[in-house]
C-alpha cells in the first residue's frame, strides 16, 4: 500500500508539472488577449485541478506516516511526520499569500503604489495561494484516509472541555468566562490529553473555519473570469476573503503567542516527538495512555518502538 | 534557538502594529468613508484594535522569553 501512495504521488507530480507546463505556454503564447494580471489569474485557476489533485495524493502518503509511538526513551509523537510536513508548507504559502494579499488590500485603502508592479503581489499571492491550497487538499485528505478525529472534541465532553479550557485561561479572565458559559469551578481541573483544552476547543476549530473561508472565497475570486459569478455573491466573497485574511493575522498573532512559551510543543512541530518528562507534567492523561498501550515490540534500528495497537485511545495523531 | 525566535516574534509584531496602525488610521479618513463606506470603516477599526490588542500580546510573551527562561503556561 505503502508503494501505490508514492506512486501515486509521482504519477499526481508529474501530471501537475506537465498540466502547468502546458497553461504556462497557452498564456505565454501570446495568442491571448490579456494583460499580464489576468493572464496571471488564469494560470492560476487552470493549474488549480492539477494542484488539488496532488495535494489530495500528498494527504494518501502523509496518512502513512499516521499513528502513535513512543521511543525508547520515553518520548511520544505528537504529530505525525505527515502533518509536520503539511504544517511546515502551509506556513511557507502563509508567508508567501499574507503579505502580498495585505498589500493589495492596503494599498487600495491608502490610495499608495509602491515602485513595484502590482501585478507582481498578484503572481506571488496566486503562487502563496496554490501552496495554501496544495496543503488544504493534503490535510483533507490525510484526515479523511486516518479517521482521526483527535483534533475535535468527542460528542458529549464539551462540558469537560469547557472547564479544561477555564483552568488554562489566565486568571483574571476565568472567572468572567465561567459565568458567562455557566462553568462550575468547583469542580477539578480535568487531565490533559494529547492536545490542551485551548487547542481543541479554540485553536483548531478557529483554524479549520479562517482556512475554509479563505480558501473558499479565493477560489470564487479566482474563477470569476472562467465562470460568470453574481455581482454580490462577489462582493461577499471578496468581503469575507479581506475579513478571512484579517482573521488569519490575528490568528497567527494568537498562535505565536500560545505556542512560544511552550517551547517543547514548539519543537514538536519540527521534531514529530514530546519528552516523556513534559508529556508526564503537561499532557498526562495522554502520558499516561501512551505508557499504558504502547507495548514495547522490540527497538527500531532508530530507537523506535511501536504502540501493538494503533488504536490507542488518544494516540490519534494529526 | 528562543532568544532568536523572541527576537523574530517581536519583528513580527511590530510589522502587525504596523499594519494596525494603517487600519486604524485609515478608519477615520473621509477617503475611506466615501470609497468604502461605514461598515468598512467599522471593519477596520475592530481589526486595527484586534490586531494591536493580540500584537501586544504576543510582545509580552516574546519579551518575557527575552528576559527570563522560565516561561508561562497559561493559555
Amino acid at each position: 500500500m505503502r508503494i501505490v501512495s508514492w506512486l501515486l504521488l509521482v504519477v499526481g507530480l508529474v501530471l501537475t508539472v506537465l498540466g502547468v507546463m502546458a497553461v504556462l505556454g497557452q498564456a505565454g503564447s501570446g495568442t491571448q488577449p490579456w494583460g499580464t494580471e489576468l493572464a496571471d489569474n488564469f494560470v492560476f485557476v487552470k493549474a488549480l485541478p492539477f494542484v488539488l489533485g496532488v495535494g489530495v495524493v500528498m494527504g494518501l502518503v502523509m496518512a502513512r506516516t499516521h499513528g502513535p509511538k513512543v521511543r525508547s526513551d520515553g518520548a511520544i509523537r505528537r504529530w505525525s511526520p505527515g502533518t509536520v510536513f503539511g504544517h511546515a508548507v502551509l506556513t511557507v504559502g502563509f508567508v508567501l499569500a499574507l503579505p502580498t494579499g495585505m498589500w493589495q488590500y492596503l494599498g487600495g485603502i491608502l490610495d499608495v503604489n509602491l515602485p513595484i508592479p502590482l501585478y507582481l503581489f498578484y503572481r506571488v499571492h496566486y503562487i502563496g495561494a496554490a501552496v495554501v491550497l496544495f496543503a488544504v487538499a493534503a490535510f483533507v485528505s490525510y484526515l479523511w484516509m486516518t479517521g482521526d478525529r483527535s483534533l475535535l472534541v468527542p460528542r458529549g465532553q464539551w462540558a469537560r472541555h469547557l472547564l479544561g479550557l477555564a483552568y488554562e485561561l489566565p486568571q483574571p479572565i476565568r472567572a468572567r468566562y465561567a459565568k458567562l458559559l455557566r462553568v462550575d469551578l468547583t469542580q477539578p481541573r480535568p487531565p490533559v490529553g494529547q492536545f490542551t483544552f485551548y487547542e481543541r476547543v479554540v485553536e483548531f476549530p478557529s483554524w479549520s473555519i479562517v482556512l475554509a473561508l479563505i480558501t473558499i472565497t479565493g477560489l470564487i475570486k479566482a474563477g470569476r473570469y472562467l465562470v460568470p459569478v453574481p455581482g454580490f455573491v462577489l462582493w461577499l466573497a471578496s468581503t469575507l476573503h479581506v475579513a478571512a485574511m484579517v482573521l488569519i493575522v490575528i490568528k497567527l498573532l494568537d498562535h505565536f503567542r500560545y505556542v512560544f512559551p511552550r517551547w517543547p510543543l514548539m519543537s514538536s512541530i519540527a521534531t514529530t516527538w514530546v519528552s516523556e518528562r513534559y508529556a508526564r507534567l503537561r499532557h498526562p492523561a495522554w502520558q499516561q495512555v501512551m505508557a499504558g498501550g504502547a507495548t514495547p515490540v522490540g527497538r527500531h534500528t532508530e530507537g523506535e518502538r511501536s504502540p501493538a495497537s494503533s488504536g490507542i485511545a488518544g494516540g490519534g495523531d494529526a | 534557538m528562543r532568544r532568536l525566535v523572541a527576537l523574530l516574534g517581536l519583528v513580527w509584531c511590530l510589522a502587525n502594529l504596523g499594519v494596525a496602525y494603517f487600519f486604524l488610521t485609515s478608519a477615520f479618513v473621509a477617503k475611506t468613508a466615501a470609497k468604502e463606506g461605514i461598515l468598512a470603516q467599522l471593519s477596520l477599526l475592530v481589526g486595527g484594535v484586534l490586531i494591536a490588542g493580540f500584537a501586544i500580546l504576543l510582545a509580552r510573551e516574546c519579551w518575557r522569553m527575552l528576559t527570563s527562561a522560565d516561561a508561562s503556561e497559561t493559555a
